[in-house]
């Protein structure tokens, strides 16, 4: 499979929401405060308003549910979501609860972002399918994204 | 990034469902009605009753959301869905992707659980055909 870069995403996560124990697991919603993202054919920063609706499994694999919405930088609104898994050794991922830098090689952190746009300069992210490598960085992720060739 | 390959999904399809023009575009729902997947850590067959529900966007895209359940050789059942996008008008050769999950409550076959895999399609004269890799 070919991949190409298509952008790095750096967001900040806010005071999450711990809904707790549901039928599917356990429920934390992280509402994310601000971001920013930049590629060679698009840069802008992400708007208020955008949540990481994560759900952990009994199997102990975190699901993600991201949902934002992106303004670039010559103000075209761009829809995103992506869902995503995390998941590695224990330690590792008690290392990464307590707020430590970990290695992101150590564990998998994977998405596929989806993208809806209306603005004609993008309309190739409505084309294309996308998978992105997570780093989980105290303040909150980084996503290197790329398209799917 | 990078990938493995998982396996490769070839399905048998009934003739379509023309739904016809709906809010979100033209909608044909495609029956899958068997079919086999080979790959080095899992082999078997789709059991009938999946379907493949498609719609025709208003840019010409067709997207694509498939429910099947696939049985492997030694008896397994595995919930398999995809999303993905076929454009046939893409510069080149059509860009046909997909993003498939899989479920199993088998533990030989629990890494499917885990793991998160794109696939490419292929429409080929017997039916179509999607190479699946795990992104690593």
């Amino acid at each position: 499979m070919d991949f190409r870069f298509l952008m790095t995403l750096q967001i900040a996560v806010g005071a999450v929401q711990k809904i707790g124990a549901v039928p599917h697991g356990t429920r934390v919603t992280a509402p994310i405060a601000s971001g920013h993202f930049e590629g060679p054919r698009l840069r802008g920063k992400v708007l208020p308003g955008a949540g990481d609706w994560t759900l952990l499994r009994g199997d102990g694999v975190l699901e993600l549910d991201l949902r934002m919405t992106l303004e670039t930088d010559d103000d075209a609104l761009i829809h995103m979501t992506s869902f995503g898994l995390r998941h590695g050794p224990p330690e590792v991922i008690a290392a990464l609860a307590r707020g430590e830098q970990v290695d992101p090689s150590t564990y998998y952190f994977r998405t596929t972002p989806r993208f809806e746009t209306a603005h004609p300069k993008y309309a190739f992210l409505n084309r294309l399918v996308a998978a992105a490598s997570g780093d989980r960085r105290p303040e909150g992720p980084i996503y290197t994204i790329e398209e799917i060739l | 990034m990078r990938s493995r390959p998982l396996l490769t999904l070839r399905l048998n399809t009934a003739p379509v469902q023309d739904i016809g023009a709906t809010p979100h575009g033209v909608r044909v729902t495609f029956p899958i009605v068997g079919g086999l997947f080979e790959g080095e850590r899992l082999r078997g067959k789709v059991l009938p009753g999946g379907d493949d529900w498609t719609i025709k966007r208003a840019d010409g895209v067709i997207e694509l959301d498939l429910r099947i359940t696939l049985q492997t050789d030694d008896g397994a059942l595995i919930h398999m869905t995809f999303q993905g996008i076929r454009d046939d008008a893409a510069a080149g050769a059509p860009y046909f992707r997909t993003v498939p999950r899989f479920e199993t409550a088998e533990p030989k076959y629990a890494f499917l659980n885990s793991l998160l895999a794109i696939g490419i399609g292929e429409i080929r004269a017997d039916g179509p055909v999607h190479l699946i890799e795990e992104l690593l």
